[in-house]
């Protein structure tokens, strides 16, 4: 154990260079058979050339590198940082607690990543945005450029801090995540729940005459709630999401074929 | 209208970096509200680019790739569905019309994409069996193309063909269908709504959503006025949350 003696091989030089590999990277190689893994090989190539300087060593390295990963792409500068910290503690000695440890992260960070950068962070900055450009105001188009950048920046924040935190990452971060998701969440349901009746259009043109008497359909329905309809429909896709082997593909074509049937029984128009 | 080969030219190569992006950066090149308005802007008609494409992203806001689940290509569909529209003279429903269908049938090209890359990651496995770390680089910078291509490879010989397209399209399709389509149009917004609804904690914080719902519904309020008060809402809930737990653990001290 010389090695782990002789202190850090590992540079804030080479740190760089993996964040900006995982963040331009992670994904182009995305593939059926191993999804980020040969992304996230490509990612932390800059410190294996630190670590590995024989040709053994570096093979053995890329091929565990390439087996198969798969998370939230914000999340993975926390795995791949702590990653770095691990190997360059214990080398590759050990192959299966860092692919443990990598696959054994990858799945709860990706259940808050997919909450947090996809889900909350499109229900805010893609529906305001759409919103607005919805109005007609250009800078609508434009606005998503901000926070995207200001997630880049989280991203390069990442890489260090899971670096910094090595093994200890999963449990620590998780926990003070939990609280921000919370938060978070309230907010994005709150902005979902305006969305419906302002993006989702369904006018009922049926009128029905008795006598000299006409009654709207749409006018009964606006006394009893406004947007039922849009409402009825968000609440129907929600249903049949939740079913199993129900995907969104699915989901786009019912809906289509419910526009085409409505229309043409003049229930919709 | 006329397209000129240079606007084709222009918007494929748009198409190229975009899912590379949507891949990385995700500065929302690769979103259909930019890739309709960018159409729009090349095309001379903005107002239409800007509408088809933020019909097109509320109905995918909740659609991602989750664990590499393909998706509908909206963002090419955005670019052909405006342009279409545009070279026609037609209106936005129109360009929606059309575009769902394109954007449905590209979904096989993202397919063909990921698996074309299984190829790259195989040759990458036999550079790493030599320690070669700059042949694996190599082979996920190689990515980019079947990428990039999938996107722009469609936009541009539907956009060359586009009259051609265009007048088949509105030769053939019949009223009947047209109509449901602009119709499936408007609806289609749910399912971006429901499916962030299957992503966020509805069962513990349904009630939030009610609220949202009430100030857009009843009192017409904007979305960034509802992001407002949900964000005091939030902002509430996390400080009186801290507060009883403070509480009860100063309670604790006290037993």
């Amino acid at each position: 154990m010389t090695e782990a003696q002789t202190g850090k091989k590992i540079t804030k030089r080479d740190l760089v260079k993996v964040f900006w590999r995982n963040l331009l990277g992670l994904q182009l190689g995305w593939n059926y058979e191993s999804m980020q893994g040969l992304g996230y090989c490509y990612s932390i190539i800059p410190a294996l050339k630190k670590l590995y300087k024989t040709k053994e060593e570096m093979s053995k390295a890329l091929k565990l590198h390439l087996q198969l990963f798969n998370t939230t792409p914000a999340m993975s500068h926390l795995i791949v940082g702590a990653d770095i910290a691990i190997e360059e503690e214990y080398g590759l000695e050990n192959e299966e607690t860092i692919s443990a440890i990598k696959t054994g992260m990858m799945g709860p960070f990706a259940g808050i990543g997919d909450t947090v950068f996809v889900a909350i962070y499109r229900s805010l900055v893609f529906s305001i945005a759409s919103y607005m450009a919805l109005q007609g105001n250009v800078i609508g188009a434009l606005i998503p450029i901000i926070p995207a950048i200001a997630i880049c920046w989280v991203r390069y924040e990442f890489t260090m801090l899971g670096y910094q935190q090595g093994r200890k990452i999963a449990l620590d971060f998780a926990s003070q995540l939990k609280e921000l998701t919370e938060g978070a969440s309230i907010l994005g349901l709150t902005v979902i729940g305006g969305l419906a009746p302002t993006v989702v259009t369904a006018n009922v043109p049926l009128v029905f005459k008795n006598g000299d008497v006409e009654f709207k359909l749409q006018e009964m329905l606006d006394t009893i709630m406004p947007s039922m309809v849009p409402v009825a429909i968000v609440l129907i896709s929600y249903w049949l999401l939740g079913k199993k082997g129900f995907n969104s593909t699915k989901l786009i074509i019912f809906l289509l074929i419910l526009g085409v049937v409505l229309y043409n029984l003049k229930i919709l128009g | 209208m006329h397209i000129a080969l240079w606007q084709i030219l222009l918007l494929s190569a748009y198409a190229f970096i975009a899912q590379p992006d949507a891949l990385s950066l995700q500065l929302s090149i690769g979103f259909p509200l930019m890739s309709g308005f960018f159409t729009g802007l090349v095309l001379g008609n903005v107002q239409m680019g800007l509408t088809v494409g933020a019909t097109l992203q509320l109905m995918v806001l909740g659609v991602n790739t989750y664990g590499g689940a393909t998706v509908p290509d909206f963002m090419s569909a955005a670019i052909m569905g405006t342009a279409f529209a545009i070279i026609s003279g037609q209106d936005v429903e129109f360009a929606i019309g059309i575009a769902l269908p394109i954007g449905l049938l590209l979904t096989q090209l993202d397919i063909l994409t990921r698996m074309i890359n299984v190829y790259f990651l195989h040759k990458a496995g036999r550079y790493a069996d030599e320690g070669d770390a700059d042949g694996v680089s190599r082979m996920n910078i190689l990515g980019i193309i079947p990428w990039g291509l999938s996107r722009a490879l469609p936009v541009f010989l539907g956009l060359y063909f586009g009259n051609e397209v265009v007048s088949a399209i509105t030769n053939y399709l019949p009223q009947w269908l047209m109509g449901g389509l602009k119709v499936a149009g408007g609806i289609l917004p749910a399912m971006g709504i429901a499916i962030l609804m299957r992503y966020l904690p509805l069962k513990k914080f349904y009630p939030f959503m009610i609220i949202g719902f009430v100030l857009a519904a009843y009192l017409k309020m904007s979305l960034i006025g509802i992001a407002l008060i949900g964000f005091a809402i939030a902002a509430a809930y996390l400080y009186l949350k801290n507060d009883l737990k403070a509480q009860s653990e100063g309670g604790d001290i006290d037993d």
